[in-house]
């Protein structure tokens, strides 16, 4: 009785804060139309320094307030930035960049030599920059990273001010993804070596050359504001005044936050999302971001064998597990890498390498299949421990893929639910047996996903091993790179043979769903990188 | 006083230092590097960041580095947020912690004696099922669920404090109550029950029977008596509530230190964990000192001194 | 001024023996400590009462190890049924006829779901179509073992502790004070998550770590209390008698500090029950998939605004059973305390 009654009480207020809101939202547009967004991040911001920055969180600041050469945007799309425009060699191992006229928020000119220096600066070793491996197809950058080199030696140079030529030791079509990244950005000489390594550490210990400037950061705290930068070579562009930044680590309060006015955005969990399905104001955001489980050929022999990988995967349902589970809007995925993230000829990758047999759901036949493996090991029953990480959405593939896989023959699962770290030391030293692991691409190009399941690569957590596999990739990065169809076929391939052999099990992939006031009008959004630009958003 | 009070302020910096060397080399077991994304590392970077922060001597070195280090105030550079040192970060998130958890006292505590208090002098009356029901539910509900009922029903629907956030005083009533919760009930039921003991002892008899009036009693005799398990219990409490909550932070989002301690502890962010260690450490003994000169100052039949035969 | 008392010689003659031959006689049955303990326990109605439903819900948690007996497996997933309210039979009122709000319209949630009319749920489902009652039956199990052990070192360990550095004063106790402020410094979690790496993570390494740091504000109290007994005049007087210390400390010491113990003790069971639903929340607590009341609030809590009831109800439970144990403790207490008149 007492519960129900509460019920209806809540929908009263829901709705009447939503008329609250929506009242707030009108009386400040009939004011002088504030151009502030209120926009929320989970977690601290950890550093500034471009070289340094490595989350999320960093990434999407600075995607604010400083600039590269290019810039992506919305539909993954590249945009000139500092650079007006660019031209690359026939032999696609020459990168020239014609800068425009810019400046630092400080007032000094942005020239071609802060691109040598950021860029030597990121590539030297005792940055000791988490990200630098993005330059790794510059000139001499293996040299240079590993301090054989000095970093004069990098394939960056500056022909007068408003020049930067870029040489590449083998071609790289994607290159001008990478020029947009943090790890690429400019950097101010002078400013960069007065704060030391105090550099970016707060708001006044760093000069910013994107369209704001970040302020009221003190390095530790939970609030940072964003204010126009009138030194930007854009500026007339930019509409938005300020942008207010706080972290909210709990989903309930975040939208209790947002319900009240206090936030203008949030990413939505599975149950908010179901309660805001009809909602004018929800974005479903796709991310480049597919989860997998890992599974450990080095500590259990019996993933060597296929018939046991592929009864994993077919013991899973992942249209189930997505859709009823997650409820977010994740999808079931097609394989390793991403749909939607590159397409050719109007047909995405991942529906072209699609092997239906890798994702398919199919219990019957998983039991099958594993009584078969099992009975090749000689064992008649087994314990496998299934390690995920502690976020909510790895808890939840916790639990569902326990009791999926215990339905196995003779298949015992021991679930360990560990700290994010955790997960990630335990990964590297191989310390799992089925391992539930994700992949954010920072680049929209499929080579993002698929170098990491060559043999060599550190991230192949399982130690899956196909020479042919290994000979595509190698391929697509070296003799084909120039050729977009013969490169886009070797990775296709790649795919497919990654996908029959079941090396790695397709768990889902990620999306957020998030509600954006419908006063906020222009937030560019793309599915890799720091996925937010605010350059062209407003309130209206 | 004075030689007791020498002698204890000695053992509380032996006790320190023990403590130092037991974390430091406790947290040598603990799983895992300090590198916030490991996996996108090389290895002679990974190697670089290691020696970058001391990890690739040998441990015992890195235990005198660290002792000498905190005798000159330096307890080392952050893990979670890059080039922050570790004494900037508790020293610029430590306030709200403080202020939170000394407004929680407050508010706990003394309502906490009174409606004690309350319950021992009414016993066996509504009074007192009423008082004892309320700092029963005050222990039975978990402080994040009476901090999820306090944001959603008070904060959001009625709209009369922040939902979450810092800044200002308003912004602290919801925590400040979502915190105070465990110390009034802690409070409130060891008073009553003390009180209802010291009630029943003849030396508050003999106070009757000389005319004070029922008021002298209650406070000067039966409150005053009643209060050496509160002192006990109180002091703990107080450093715990005060070195933050992570989940009563969390949920309202005060930039405190309990959720980077805990995060610091699940990163394995040394530097961050042993100065934590440290803080809390320094203020828990200085309290349980200062717990045991009350105890004398509360009831002088206490001999902490001498030995007793 | 002093009444005269008037003797006539009556008065000396004596009594006539066979008559009173029992007036030496104790009529009452001779009662243990623990027999006349229970006799004013009983008189106490509210802690009766109290001590029944306690001794309901441990039956209810003994039950819950045979599956059999649970509406619906704890750990079964069915996530057509995610997320479903209660709903009784033949009861039409909301919050327990199957309905919720969603999107802002009440709708029949397990009509969406495609669920035939006699699937019910009593108290709903969890994100993966899991029983909630049967779920929070297993989990009052696990959180009241959780207490009750880390309770019992408690009350062992910390108890002894406490009485003997107390009663011992001087260096001894000066020593076992110090170590106690040790243990105290090293913050809970860090202990917690080095003893998950050499036990397995489970329920035995979370109450064996419960355990470990919750005994000391028990030895802290004790000794405290037992300093300020140890110089009251009934133990001077059974020292002088010459009465051993372990003597003592169980007919004199014990009974004074009940009280305080009592209570104590009802502060140990839900913060033993809290710390573990805090593992939970930082991601360490009892593994997948087993419930218990502090995983179950906290899943609970998450969703709070829109699926209320999965926190209302093992909220509700853990709250009755706190206040079923603090009724009958202290109902305990007041049988318990000598000092107690009735």
């Amino acid at each position: 009785m007492k519960l129900s009654s509460s019920l209806k009480l809540g929908a009263v207020a829901i709705a009447s804060v939503a008329l609250l809101a929506a009242c707030g939202s009108n009386s400040s547009n009939s004011g002088s139309n504030k151009q502030v967004l209120n926009w929320v991040e989970t977690a601290n911001l950890p550093t500034m320094d471009p070289s340094k920055s490595v989350d999320n969180v960093s990434a999407r600041t600075l995607n604010n307030v400083d600039e590269g050469l290019l810039k992506t945007g919305s539909g993954n799309k590249v945009r000139p930035a500092m650079a007006k425009s660019y031209s690359i060699s026939k032999d696609g191992l020459t990168w020239t960049f014609n800068l425009r006229k810019s400046k630092w928020s400080n007032g000094d000119p942005v020239t071609a030599q802060d691109f040598v220096y950021g860029w030597q600066r990121t590539a030297k070793p005792s940055t000791a920059s988490q990200y630098a491996y993005l330059l790794d197809h510059v000139q001499n950058f293996d040299a240079v990273n590993k301090g054989k080199m000095a970093p004069s030696k990098l394939g960056i140079k500056a022909e007068g001010d408003d020049k930067v030529v870029v040489t590449l030791s083998k071609p790289q079509s994607y290159f001008k993804y990478i020029v947009g990244m943090s790890a690429a950005y400019p950097q101010n000489k002078k400013v960069v070596e007065k704060y030391g390594n105090k550099f970016a550490a707060n708001a006044q210990s760093a000069v910013y050359n994107g369209p704001f400037k970040l302020t009221g950061w003190t390095g530790t705290n939970n609030k940072w504001t964003l204010v126009k930068n009138n030194q930007y070579w854009d500026k007339k562009n930019v509409k938005l005044s300020k942008i207010n930044f706080q972290v909210i680590n709990d989903q309930q309060t975040w939208l209790s936050q947002y319900q009240s006015g206090k936030a203008d955005e949030i990413i939505l969990d599975g149950t908010q999302f179901k309660n805001f399905k009809n909602s004018k104001e929800l974005n479903k955001r796709e991310l480049a971001s597919t989860f997998y489980l890992d599974l450990n050929q080095q500590k259990q022999a019996i993933f060597k064998n296929q018939k046991a990988r592929r009864a994993i995967s077919m013991a899973i349902n992942k249209e189930d597990f997505s859709k009823n589970v997650l409820a977010d809007g994740a999808t079931a995925p097609k394989g390793l890498v991403s749909t939607g993230l590159a397409s050719r000829d109007g047909k995405d990758f991942a529906d072209q390498a699609y092997v239906k047999a890798g994702t398919e759901y199919n219990l019957a036949q998983a039991k099958k299949l594993w009584s078969q493996a099992l009975k090749a090991t000689g064992k008649s029953s087994m314990t496998l421990n299934l390690v995920t990480d502690d976020t909510p959405a790895g808890k939840k593939a916790s639990d569902y893929v326990q009791n999926a896989l215990s339905k196995l023959p003779g298949l015992k699962i021991e679930a360990n639910n560990v700290p994010f770290n955790v997960r990630l030391t335990r990964s590297t030293k191989g310390q799992f047996d089925v391992l539930v692991d994700g992949w954010i691409a920072d680049y929209p190009d499929p080579i993002s996903f698929s170098s990491l399941l060559t043999s060599t690569n550190s991230y192949n957590y399982g130690h899956w091993k196909n020479s042919q596999y290994d000979t595509l990739v190698k391929n697509a990065e070296g003799k084909d790179a120039n050729d977009t169809g013969k490169r886009w076929n070797d990775l296709v391939d790649a795919e497919k043979i990654l996908m029959q052999d079941q090396g790695i099990v397709p768990l889902y992939q990620k999306a957020q769903p998030q509600l954006l006031k419908s006063k906020v009008k222009g937030v560019e959004y793309f599915t890799t990188g720091a996925q937010f630009d605010f350059s062209h958003a407003y309130i209206k | 006083m004075a030689k007791y009070l020498g002698k204890r302020i000695f053992y509380l910096l032996l006790t320190l230092f023990i403590v130092i060397t037991i974390t430091f080399f406790l947290m040598k077991l603990l799983p895992g590097t300090p590198l916030t994304n490991e996996q996108k590392l090389s290895p002679e970077q990974r190697e670089l960041i290691l020696k970058q922060y001391g990890l690739t001597k040998p441990v015992w070195q890195q235990y005198l580095i660290y002792v000498a280090g905190i005798f000159h105030g330096n307890f080392g550079t952050s893990f979670q947020f890059s080039d922050q040192a570790v004494s900037y970060l508790i020293s610029s998130r430590i306030g709200p912690s403080l202020l939170l958890g000394l407004q929680a006292m407050i508010v706990g505590v003394i309502p906490g004696i009174l409606f004690g208090a309350l319950g021992a002098i009414k016993k066996n009356t509504w009074v007192d099922t009423g008082t004892t029901i309320v700092s029963i539910l005050g222990i039975s509900i978990p402080s994040f669920v009476l901090a999820v009922l306090l944001q959603y029903y008070v904060g959001l629907k009625l709209g009369w404090f922040p939902i979450a956030d810092w800044g200002g005083f308003a912004y602290t009533v919801l925590p400040t109550l979502a915190l105070a919760a465990s110390p009034f009930a802690d409070t409130a039921r060891f008073i009553r029950t003390e009180m209802v003991d010291v009630l029943n002892s003849d030396y508050i008899e003999l106070a009757t029977a000389k005319g004070l009036s029922r008021m002298q009693v209650i406070f000067h005799h039966a409150l005053r008596n009643s209060l050496i398990p509160v002192v006990t219990i109180i002091g703990p409490l107080a450093v715990n509530i005060m070195t933050g909550s992570m989940v009563i932070e969390n949920i309202f989002s005060v930039p405190g230190i309990g959720e980077q301690f805990v995060k610091s502890i699940l990163t394995n962010d040394y530097p961050t964990i042993m100065a934590v260690t440290i803080v809390y450490s320094v203020m828990l003994m200085v309290v349980l000192l200062i717990t045991d000169i009350i105890y004398g100052v509360i009831d002088p039949r206490i001999r902490l001194t001498g030995k007793s035969n | 001024m002093a009444d005269e008392v008037k003797l006539t010689a009556k008065s000396f003659e004596p009594l006539d023996r066979s008559k009173n031959l029992d007036s030496e006689k104790i009529s009452a049955p001779n009662l243990t400590f623990m027999q006349d303990a229970w006799r004013r326990l009983k008189k106490n109605k509210s802690a009766v009462i109290a001590m029944v439903i306690l001794i309901l819900f441990f039956i209810m948690a003994i039950l819950s190890f045979f599956p059999s007996v649970l509406p619906h497996q704890p750990n079964a997933i069915n996530t057509q049924y995610a997320n479903l309210p209660p709903k009784w039979p033949g009861v039409d009122i909301n919050g327990v006829n199957g309905t919720l709000v969603q999107g802002g319209s009440r709708i029949n949630a397990y009509a969406q779901a495609g669920a035939a009319s006699n699937v019910h749920f009593w108290l709903g489902t969890d994100y993966l179509g899991r029983d909630l009652l049967s779920r929070i039956l297993t989990g009052t199990r696990i959180s009241l073992t959780v207490a009750v052990v880390a309770t019992l070192v408690d009350l062992l360990f910390g108890v002894t502790y406490g009485m003997f550095s107390g009663w011992k004063g001087g260096r001894v106790d000066n020593f076992m004070q110090r170590l106690i402020e040790i243990i105290m410094s090293i913050p809970t979690l860090v202990i917690v998550v080095l003893l998950m790496l050499i036990l397995k993570p489970g329920m035995w390494s979370i109450i064996l770590t419960i355990a470990f740091s919750s005994w000391t504000t028990m030895a802290r109290l004790t000794r405290a209390q037992t300093l300020e007994l140890k110089e009251q005049e009934y133990i001077l007087a059974a020292r002088t008698l010459g009465e051993s210390p372990i003597k003592i400390a169980f007919k004199h010491l014990l009974p004074n500090l009940s009280s305080i113990i009592i209570i104590q003790t009802m502060f140990t069971i839900p913060s033993a029950i809290f710390f573990e639903a805090f593992l939970s929340f930082v991601g360490i607590g009892i593994p997948n998939p087993t419930a218990s009341l502090g995983t179950l609030l906290n899943d609970g809590q998450k969703n709070f605004q829109f699926l209320p009831y999965q926190m209302w109800y093992p909220a509700i439970v853990l709250s009755i059973i706190m206040i079923a144990f603090n009724v009958f403790a202290d109902g305990l207490r007041d049988a318990f305390d000598p000092q107690t008149k009735e």
